[in-house]
């Protein structure tokens, strides 16, 4: 078994999928957390000035969904063919447009103007793509985004939307059933369930 | 023989980069172009209400660079093993990064703050990993990753031939990037495919 260190500020953000991936697989991993304060001294050793970094042997990957897809296909939840692995990569690149579209509001210093832009984000963005994956959940029939197993897409999905929940309750889910049980679904694995129990508590 | 169709509107855009991926492998595939004027009606028809879609034999695929990576892989362009893949993957999301991350600023009418933006992205993100590419690629012989090129590397000429119509000396601190940019351009399938492609703003 390869040695794995992610490198990332202690949040969740762009490296939780990657350490929930890890920790369904029951994989080992040095799950290395650094604060805000730390960060410009660490800057610099990063090959792209950015986090989250998979050290891997020595070796090092950046970019978040480069890092989650490549331990999703090592560990076995990719999917089973190269179409499967392209509609899990579909929808984590769905869940990067939405954590990149929510920026501006996340970024808002002021406080009044920053619930009315985190709103219109709910509106604008999430609600219609929250029918969408409804219906594409409805078609392919087996509770899960993609095939018949689990994998890194539904925990991409799990991770962002439990997120939502979390900050602005079920409501944005009501008319989403199918997306409702799959995130309790993930939630209740095993692994996953311990995972967030011990996991540090973070804003984000 | 499998059967492609690349659906996405009349311009390159985030479509380019699949059409110069099957043309650079030389696959044959149905390039479904569409003006602006015919998207609210074809929006619905489109599972995830976006283009590019790739449909493969009836069944559909969005999100542009999933696109790129499924038919790099089908076509010997995506990196040898997972570890290549790996980092192909990584660099192709550098490419991304400009893209998305230049996108609002472009779209900023205020012409002070756009000068602004513009200088911040620059400085903090374009010409820092630009160098990270180049250094990779003196490094690495001439491509990003392993010893032929890979769609990472198309990526590169898609958004570079692209910003340099504007910004026509964006690659001068970059030499080893002019070169890989004009060994795409200078590929007999590429070539072809320009030489007929639809002149479009963007």
């Amino acid at each position: 078994m390869p040695a794995y260190k992610l490198h990332y500020f202690n949040l969740r953000g762009r490296a939780e999928l990657a350490r929930l991936i890890l920790n369904q697989a029951g994989v080992e991993f040095e799950d290395i957390r650094f604060e805000r304060s730390e960060w410009p001294a660490l800057k610099a050793t990063m090959p792209f000035g950015q986090v989250p970094v998979l050290d891997v042997d020595g070796q090092i990957l950046a970019q978040s969904n480069t890092i989650s897809r490549y331990l999703a296909r090592k560990h076995g939840l990719a999917g089973k063919d190269e179409w499967e692995q392209a509609q899990a990569d579909m929808y984590a690149d769905n869940i990067n447009d939405l954590m990149t579209g929510m920026r501006p509001a996340f970024l808002e210093k002021d406080a009044e103007k920053q619930k009315e832009l985190y709103q219109k984000f709910l509106v604008d963005n999430v609600a219609p793509h929250v029918a969408i994956v409804e219906k594409q959940l409805e078609k392919n029939g087996s509770g899960h985004l993609v095939g018949t197993e689990l994998t890194w897409a539904d925990l991409a999905y799990y991770g962002y939307f439990a997120f939502l929940v979390e900050k602005y309750g079920e409501d944005f889910l009501k008319d989403a059933p199918q997306l409702k049980a799959l995130i309790a679904l993930v939630e209740a694995l095993p692994n996953i369930k311990k995972w967030v129990e011990s996991r540090p508590k973070t804003e984000i | 023989m499998t059967q492609y169709k690349l659906h996405y509107f009349n311009f390159r855009g985030l479509g380019e980069l699949a059409r110069l991926i099957f043309h650079y492998a030389g696959v044959a595939f149905e390039d479904v172009r569409f003006e602006r004027s015919e998207w609210p009606q074809l929006k619905a028809s489109m599972p995830f209400g976006q283009v590019p879609v790739l449909e493969v034999d009836g069944q559909f695929l969005s999100q542009s660079y999933a696109i790129a990576r499924y038919i790099s892989r089908k076509h010997g362009l995506a990196g040898q093993d997972d570890w290549e893949q790996a980092q192909v993957d990584m660099y192709a999301d550098c490419i991304k990064d400009f893209m998305i991350n230049g996108r609002p600023i472009y779209e900023e009418q205020d012409p002070e703050k756009q000068k602004t933006l513009m200088s911040q992205f620059m400085s903090e993100k374009m010409i820092p990993h630009m160098a990270v590419l180049e250094n990779q690629l003196a490094k690495n012989g001439g491509v990003l990753v392993g010893k032929d090129v890979t769609w990472a590397d198309i990526a590169c000429y898609a958004f570079f031939s692209y910003v340099s119509v504007k910004h026509p000396d964006i690659l001068k601190d970059c030499p080893n990037m002019s070169v890989l940019i004009n060994k795409i351009a200078s590929n007999d399938n590429i070539k072809k495919y320009l030489e007929t492609r639809p002149t479009t703003e963007i």
